[in-house]
């Protein structure tokens, strides 16, 4: 463990990456505390500019965009957060019994997938959150998560059934190891790091998605993310009247979250597939 | 060689094909001066110019410029009348109104319109079922005394002069020699599409599609005479797909007069210094002429209790619904069913009831009503619970997706309500939805406008679509008006006698008392005022616009306001 994460921190875009989302992170969960404001009070007027009272302004509702911003990335995290770990449990378990398995259960699961795929995520997406009546964060990422695992699934099969020819996995069935032990102990555990990297690229998938169907009007309710800042402030026309504090800050966030995610899944990505690895 | 025709041959098609793509595309270029773009009155493409059919296309609906179709009579939002159109004049006796029609008047195929049409038209509603058949609960009668006299009997049991002048302002007279071959049934009528329509108006419909309407003026106009001749040769709607798009249209001069909700308008002429105007050169900017409230369920618990619904309404933060849903475009809601400001209305609007027996923005009193008079307790998440271990809350308020300011607005109401320890959540159904559980009574809390548009019979009618229960069916069914099922026997009594008088002192009584019991009930929770129309206007192109330095119209994309298609004039 150690010797990865030495390896890890030896990649430039890892250190980037893990710099940015600690930011974020401690920006989201930190940053309430220190500022413990409502952020639904309307402290101020409709489209307030930036003051020494509100640093960012205020939005359409006159709710200060500075402490709306810290909520609302803290609820974006944590729905892409739900959506990644979903999605990932989804297409992992999928992925790993159609490869070991193989024959009739394979060609069942994989067709299953390929249907799954061949249908644009998004629509289903709409679909499902226009069916849900009560849409709090967990559920925003649970739609988002059963959604997103199609090619997660396809990509573990095709590594586990690589991996199921390999001579220790013989040996382990010839010790009387279940199906299910196989799965756990022998094969996933040599897939970890590209499990951890499916993960985190579903993570940075889940927050582009809320922020996606947040903007159509098909967002959480009752709470604030960077999707729902977004879709108040175009709909109350801030490009056109000006009020940039309303939609750039929540854009900024959402780049600089994703961004991260994305750069230290490239990093990761340096580090364990031999291919790209520097010596 | 082979090759050489071979190319020869493709260059050919191609260029075959993008000319007609080309020639497919290209829009019919009228000219910028003598062409007024107008928007917010048409979404998504046309599809029917049939005035009876339940939603056509502008110009021919219910509510929009009377250009092609005419009505007898125009609503002055300005002075509370109904001037000339069709008509020229109506008197009273005890139980008939007779109405004169202007003479000469035709239809843009040259055939006279005379009082034969109005008849045939108005009796189209008692034989179909048609936008304005509850015309004919109030009317027993309507006959063609000769050419240009009509006489309509009154219902002696609902002598309501009131709502029946309204519909003089609101329904369309149609050709009999056209529509009598229509006319074949309930389905035929309404699916007719009238593509070609034939009306009275200044206008005749040139060309439409996905993206505009066009209108032509007709230059045979029968009421040139009357009226003058309107300004612009040319009318067109552009349809655009959202709000934005159409502000932005109207910020850059492409769009010349608009109706479309845009926030913020005054930085168009503040800060940017386009020759953009409203009514009002200060706040509120509009006319406000209809009240927006919220609608709360009178049979669900705890809402039945009024002491709960009077916490909820000094709950409300009505300053802050006007400075950001509103965008300032309306006052603070004061507690009465009257408009205070603007409208003709505002002389029987009483400040000193309001002061005794209403309400206003005051968090305190809320709690106040709630721990002292409801001996309610606040629980351990900050909402209060009723002695009898009731909940206050979650209650929700909805209004359809997209209705921007009224979303907002109920955001402001679940936000101040949650502020004081009432639990109050929004959901924001698609329209239809929230068309179903509005006259179904299915809902906590929703928000609407009772009797929305204005009229000759304003205040009036709100009071009635509010609080009269005579007629109204129960939650379940579906309702017309007083969605929330609110019954009171002395309002009903009050509205019968209001609906007969004239004297405006005896009016001014009877108002006053409506408005007290309304305070002491509150089956409503008034929100915010809006304008009957939004009336910005772009001067890059035409100018002379009316605004209340120059009130020569009403500031309305109806009714009256279509004179001012007549007083602006081409930018030199």
């Amino acid at each position: 463990m150690k010797d990865i994460l030495i390896l890890l921190f030896r990649s430039k875009r890892f250190i980037v990456g893990f710099v940015l989302f600690l930011g974020i992170l401690s920006f989201a969960l930190i940053g309430p505390m220190l500022n413990p404001k409502n952020p639904f009070q309307m402290v101020g007027g409709l489209f307030s500019p930036p003051s020494d009272r509100f640093i960012l302004g205020t939005d359409n509702l006159g709710r200060d965009v500075f402490t709306q911003l810290m909520y609302g990335t803290r609820t974006s995290l944590l729905i892409g957060c739900t959506a990644g770990v979903i999605a990932t449990t989804i297409g992992v378990t999928i992925g790993s019994v159609a490869g070991y398995k193989g024959g009739i259960v394979e060609e069942v699961l994989m067709g299953i997938t390929n249907v799954f795929i061949t249908i644009p995520s998004i629509v289903i997406l709409i679909l499902l959150s226009i069916a849900i009546k009560a849409r709090s964060a967990i559920v925003m990422g649970l739609v988002i998560g059963v959604t997103a695992w199609p090619w997660t699934a396809r990509a573990v099969r095709a590594q586990t059934s690589s991996l199921k020819t390999r001579e220790h996995i013989d040996i382990a069935r010839i010790t009387g190891f279940s199906s299910i032990e196989m799965i756990i102990y022998e094969i996933l555990p040599y897939m970890f790091s590209y499990i951890f990297m499916a993960f985190i690229l579903q993570f940075s998938g889940g927050i582009l998605n809320e922020a996606t169907l947040s903007m159509l009007g098909l967002g959480p309710f009752q709470t604030v993310s960077l999707g729902v800042m977004l879709h108040w402030s175009l709909l109350w026309e801030a490009v056109r009247t000006g009020a940039w504090w309303a939609f750039i800050p929540p854009v900024i966030c959402l780049s600089i979250t994703t961004f991260s995610l994305m750069s230290m899944n490239s990093g990761m990505d340096e580090v364990f597939n031999p291919r790209l690895r520097r010596s | 060689m082979r090759r050489f025709l071979v190319s020869l041959v493709s260059v050919l098609v191609i260029t075959v094909l993008l000319g007609s793509v080309s020639f497919a595309q290209a829009p019919v270029q009228l000219p910028r001066k003598e062409t007024l773009y107008i928007a917010g009155m048409q979404w998504g493409p046309p599809t029917t110019f049939n005035p009876m059919a339940p939603s056509p296309a502008w110009p021919t609906n219910r509510g929009q410029h009377y250009l092609i179709y005419e009505t007898l009579f125009v609503y002055n939002l300005l002075t509370g009348k109904l001037d000339p159109l069709i008509g020229e004049s109506f008197n009273w006796s005890v139980y008939t109104l007779t109405v004169k029609l202007r003479k000469g008047a035709k239809w843009q195929d040259g055939t006279p319109l005379t009082a034969k049409d109005v008849v045939y038209s108005l009796q189209l509603g008692k034989k179909y079922s048609l936008y304005f058949s509850s015309f004919w609960d109030f009317v027993t009668d309507v006959k063609a005394k000769d050419d240009l006299t009509v006489v309509i009997t009154l219902n002696k049991d609902k002598p309501l002069k009131k709502r029946v002048e309204v519909f003089l302002g609101q329904i369309f007279i149609v050709p009999q020699h056209i529509w009598s071959k229509i006319d074949t049934g309930q389905k035929a009528l309404l699916e007719y599409t009238n593509l070609e329509p034939v009306g009275s108006g200044p206008y005749k419909l040139l060309s439409y599609s996905p993206e505009q309407i066009v209108l032509q003026r007709d230059d045979n106009y029968w009421g040139i005479p009357y009226y003058g001749k309107p300004a612009p040769k040319y009318i067109v709607h552009p349809i655009f797909k959202s709000n934005d798009a159409g502000n932005l249209a109207f910020e850059r001069g492409d769009v010349d007069f608009s109706q479309q909700f845009c926030p913020e308008i005054w930085k168009m002429w503040e800060v940017k210094k386009l020759p953009v105007g409203t009514w009002y050169k200060k706040e509120p900017y509009h006319i406000p002429a209809s009240i927006p409230s919220l609608y709360i369920n009178l049979h669900k618990k705890p809402l039945n209790n009024p002491l709960v619904r009077r916490a909820l309404a000094y709950a409300i933060n009505y300053p802050k619904i006007a400075e950001t849903a509103m965008s300032r475009y309306s006052p603070p809601a004061k507690s009465s069913l009257i408009i205070p400001v603007g409208v003709p209305e505002k002389k029987y609007f009483s400040q000193e009831d309001v002061d005794k027996y209403g309400w206003k923005y005051d968090p305190a009193k809320a709690i106040e009503i709630l721990e002292k008079q409801l001996k309610a307790k606040k629980g351990p998440d900050g909402i209060y619970v009723l002695p009898d271990g009731t909940r206050l809350g979650p209650f929700t308020a909805i209004c359809p997706y997209g209705w921007t300011d009224w979303m907002t607005s109920l955001e402001v109401v679940a936000e101040s309500a949650r502020a004081v320890g009432i639990d109050v959540r929004t959901e924001y159904p698609d329209a239809p939805v929230w068309t179903d559980r509005r006259n179904t009574g299915n809902f906590d809390l929703l928000m609407n406008t009772p009797a929305g548009g204005y009229t000759p019979a304003h205040p009036w009618l709100r009071f009635f679509e509010v609080m009269e229960s005579k007629g109204v069916p129960p939650i379940g069914q579906v309702a017309y008006w007083n969605f929330n099922r609110y019954s009171n026997k002395k309002a009903s009594s009050l509205l019968d006698a209001a609906a007969k008088i004239t004297d405006e002192k005896k009016l001014y009584t009877i108002y006053r008392e409506l408005d007290r019991i309304f305070m002491k009930d509150i089956p409503i929770i008034p929100l915010e005022y809006r304008p009957w129309h939004f009336y910005e206007y772009n001067e890059t192109y035409w100018t002379g616009f009316p605004n209340e330095d120059n009130p020569t119209a009403s500031p309305l994309h109806t009714a009256q306001g279509i004179r001012i298609f007549y007083l602006i004039k081409p930018k030199d």
